[in-house]
């Protein structure tokens, strides 16, 4: 990693003064959303065939800034100078035709569209010719080009998986090539392969001169492909780094403006061996899944690790009667399970944190304290205030414990921060006498606060006596929170890692199909 | 999306996974296709009559204009809209149409007819796409608007159509070659062409599916949702104008019984009402299947109120048995793995 040096993160509000060789240079940003102040005074600079990596939490301001300078949104002040041009007319048009180009972190690919239609279509007129046929061959090549000869480009994106997609968009930002090059949050699905691979790209266009700007929550990836960066809280620059002259602690500490001196909180003890199992299932196939053995104690974390793709996300649906499944031997709390459903998961006691928090966790129109009910609402029970009403004691419990930024529980759940809405979506099963829970990565894509937060929460949960099983792409998350790991390769388990074997060499390597390694 | 994975023992998997078959399977045009073939084979069981010259013309004068009408609800529904004016649009640009033949020319009188088609269609589109209003809300207000304006313009059943218009759009071009069919081709075929072959087709598929990323993309979102509301005018102003020729009179009622019409061959066609998906000869082949359903009625003897009971049950089956079809498989899969 890095090379710990006192002060070496220069915490100061005003940026240097730009050298005049730079092809980009951002001064005195500024974006207002009616009252909201979320970009004030930004300002930075980057060369050509640099990497500047953005940092900060989550609504940190760093989203608003990327999205300014790839025209998707237009600034209430300040210059966007790009090579002697001036950007900031909030065309994403314009910014493409000067040479930005920008992988959003919500994903910009048309579901209905296939591969090589969202690699294609993006260049040129609306009134044109166009042929399926030229364009899936010319996709073929751009992907074997950018090594993803596993893409098909004649299928819709819909049906790809969540990290396929993000190459794709990945893949259609360098298609264009771009002089410079804006990943916002680009790497939040991938596994560390498709990390490596992300990397490979960034340093071949670098070396070709083009510029990155880098948003990203993960510390170890700016420690890799940084050059520079600069660190954003609450809408202003808290401070610039540059590479090897910093660390973990002192990042977050000028990110959360606070002293954060360690990621992951102490495992809970481990729990006894003796206790009847929460979860006992032999045997488990359903789609994606190949004969799964797994058991789980009260009071035990439970990772799951592995590449996507290889079944995690296939079995905790399974698990939770979300997807068909079948077991030769399953109970669930006590009871025999022949098939599950998950009304029928709830009632035995499981809980689900699933993937998209957008899609399939929370209902954004509606309030905060309405998503922290949603599944104990009855169908003939009370509703709206008068239900938060009877309910508020536990809603602001909840709130509370997990620190939930809101105005209150009648706040609509999609003005939340991403961070904020994973922590409704985790919140609903605490304190509600839950046996198992269930965990879909739940902090992709959250800041760094929010994500201890939710370690601490997870923690003391399993403290009560809460089996909780958690896939997580991060595989520092999985080594130093967790009991117990398993492994998924291609829907079976590789390996179970326990104790003096549980490292992150370990992990990879058995993800990887590589077993043994230590 | 379809019951896709699935192959049917008669098709041979090759014809199944063509590119051309993957589409329609796709575009959900499968069901529908299939219930035509299906619906047509007991019609002319039934009704062998309908194979000759007399039969086929009336029939196809009857399925074109429905035909163009659903097409045009079509191009709205890939946009994730719907309209509800497309019934008013069609007596607009029938009665504008039939004024004008009176006294001007007939391609004069044409492009009134279909002029007056886009103009309607682009002011709906300009209130949905850059007033940012809901289709629905937009299509219904302008239906009362455009009803309105028919009636200003001609108040009973009228106008000057000639016979040689008629047999120009409702005559046949060959022997068993009804020349309305040879038009709604031209139509299907040209459109085809705009929706697959070019960008702004694609760009119309796009914006249905998630206008934010098509925004994302740097394209032009608006303009794209703009086109196809005046392209879905032109089509239905065609509608209009077929209709007009068929009966030889405008009138300004006369295309209010297409509205839910138009959206039932939409939804038989198994496109998806929240945009982005549906198919140009399932949408055509879905009309004609509702339009000859009050047809077999008669023919066969039925009280002709069953008439819209007949067209709801193929509607419901045509759409739920592909559902119902996957979720058997994917039990009987669970099963067996």
């Amino acid at each position: 990693m890095s090379i710990p040096q006192q002060g070496g993160a220069v915490a100061q509000a005003a940026a240097p003064p730009a050298p005049p060789e730079a092809l980009l240079v951002v001064r005195g940003l500024v974006k207002h959303y009616g009252p909201v102040r979320a970009v004030e005074d930004v300002s930075f600079s980057c060369q050509a065939g640099e990497v500047h990596a953005l940092v900060g939490e989550n609504g940190a301001g760093k989203s608003t800034v990327a999205k300014m300078l790839a025209g998707a949104v237009s600034p209430t002040a300040g210059s966007i100078g790009f090579g002697g041009v001036e950007l900031g007319s909030g065309s994403i048009r314009d910014s493409r035709q000067a040479g930005v180009t920008c992988a959003f972190q919500e994903l910009a690919l048309v579901p209905e569209w296939t591969v090589a239609e969202n690699l294609s279509l993006p260049d040129g007129a609306p009134l044109r010719g166009f042929s399926q046929k030229k364009a899936t061959r010319a996709a073929r090549a751009l992907l074997d080009r950018l090594e993803l000869e596993h893409i098909d480009p004649s299928v819709p994106v819909y049906s790809l998986s969540l990290a396929d997609r993000q190459l794709v968009e990945i893949a259609r930002a360098i298609a264009a090539d771009p002089q410079l090059l804006i990943l916002d949050e680009a790497s939040s699905a991938l596994a560390p392969p498709g990390v490596e691979w992300l990397f490979r790209r960034i340093r071949e266009l670098t070396a070709r001169g083009t510029a990155v700007v880098y948003v990203s929550h993960r510390l170890s990836e700016l420690a890799e492909i940084a050059d520079r960066g600069t660190v954003l809280r609450d809408g202003k620059v808290a401070g610039e780094f540059r590479r090897g002259a910093w660390t973990d602690d002192q990042l977050i500490s000028l990110m959360a403006g606070r002293e954060a001196s360690r990621h992951f909180p102490e495992s809970p003890p481990t729990p006894a061996a003796d206790a009847p199992p929460v979860l006992e299932v032999k045997n488990l196939v359903s789609p994606g899944i190949d004969g799964v053995d797994l058991t789980v104690r009260p009071g035990e974390i439970l990772g799951v690790g592995g590449l996507q793709g290889h079944g995690q996300a296939e079995l905790l649906r399974a698990l939770y009667g979300a997807a068909p499944a079948v077991a030769d031997h399953w109970h669930l709390g006590g009871h025999r399970i022949k098939r599950l459903t998950p009304v029928r998961a709830v009632r035995l006691g499981a809980g689900y944190v699933p993937e998209d928090r957008k899609r399939e966790g929370l209902a954004l129109q509606m309030s905060v304290g309405e998503n922290l009910l949603s599944p104990w609402l009855k169908a003939f029970g009370l509703g709206g205030r008068p239900l938060l009403g009877s309910q508020s004691s536990w809603i602001s419990g909840v709130l509370r414990s997990l620190s939930v930024r809101t105005r209150g529980p009648l706040e609509r759940a999609g003005a939340l921060s991403g961070g904020n809405q994973q922590k409704l979506v985790f919140g609903r099963w605490t304190d509600r006498d839950r046996r198992l829970v269930l965990l879909h990565d739940p902090t992709r894509g959250i800041d760094v606060r929010a994500k201890q937060e939710l370690y601490d929460a997870i923690v003391r949960l399993s403290g009560l006596g809460v089996a909780v099983i958690w896939f997580s792409t991060e595989v520092e998350e999985l080594v130093h929170v967790c009991h117990r790991v398993v492994v998924l390769y291609r829907g079976k388990i590789a390996d179970e890692l326990e104790g003096e074997r549980l490292t992150a060499d370990a992990v990879v390597g058995a993800a990887v199909g590589v077993k043994g390694r230590r | 999306m379809t019951a896709s994975s699935v192959t049917p023992g008669l098709l041979g998997r090759r014809l199944w996974n063509a590119p051309s078959f993957l589409r329609l399977r796709r575009e959900g045009a499968v069901a529908p296709v299939s219930a035509f073939l299906v619906f047509f084979v007991v019609y002319v069981i039934i009704n062998p009559e309908l194979l000759t010259r007399f039969q086929l013309q009336t029939a196809s004068n009857l399925v074109v204009p429905l035909a163009l009408a659903a097409l045009g609800q079509l191009i709205i529904v890939l946009v994730g809209g719907i309209d509800i004016s497309i019934g008013a649009i069609m007596s607009f640009s029938n009665v504008v149409f039939a004024t004008a033949m009176v006294s001007l020319p007939v391609p004069l009188a044409l492009l009134a007819g279909i002029g007056a088609g886009l103009i309607c269609g682009l002011f709906n589109g300009a209130l949905v796409a850059y007033g940012k209003l809901p289709a629905i809300a937009v299509t219904l207000a302008s239906a009362f608007i455009i009803g309105s304006i028919s009636r200003e313009v001609m108040d009973r059943p009228g106008g000057g159509i000639t016979p040689e218009f008629y047999l120009a759009t409702s005559g046949e071009l060959l022997p068993y070659v009804p020349v309305a069919l040879f038009w709604l081709a031209i139509v299907a075929v040209l459109l085809w062409l705009l929706l697959q072959r070019t960008a702004l087709g694609r760009h119309i598929y796009g914006v249905g599916s998630s206008a934010d990323s098509v925004r994302a993309a740097g394209l032009n979102a608006r303009g794209a949702q703009l086109a196809a509301f005046a392209l879905s005018g032109v089509i239905v102003a065609l509608g209009g104008i077929m209709l007009a020729g068929s009966t030889i009179t405008g009138d300004p009622r006369s295309g209010d019984p297409y509205l839910l019409s138009s959206i039932a061959a939409v939804a038989l066609a198994g496109a998806s009402f929240t945009g982005g998906r549906g198919s140009i000869i399932g949408t055509i082949l879905a009309a004609c299947t509702l339009g000859l359903v009050g047809n077999l009625l008669f023919f066969a003897g039925i009280n002709s109120y069953w008439q819209y009971v007949i067209a709801a049950l193929i509607v419901i089956s045509v759409v739920g048995l592909p559902v119902l079809w996957r979720r058997i498989y994917q039990a009987v899969r669970g099963v067996r793995a």
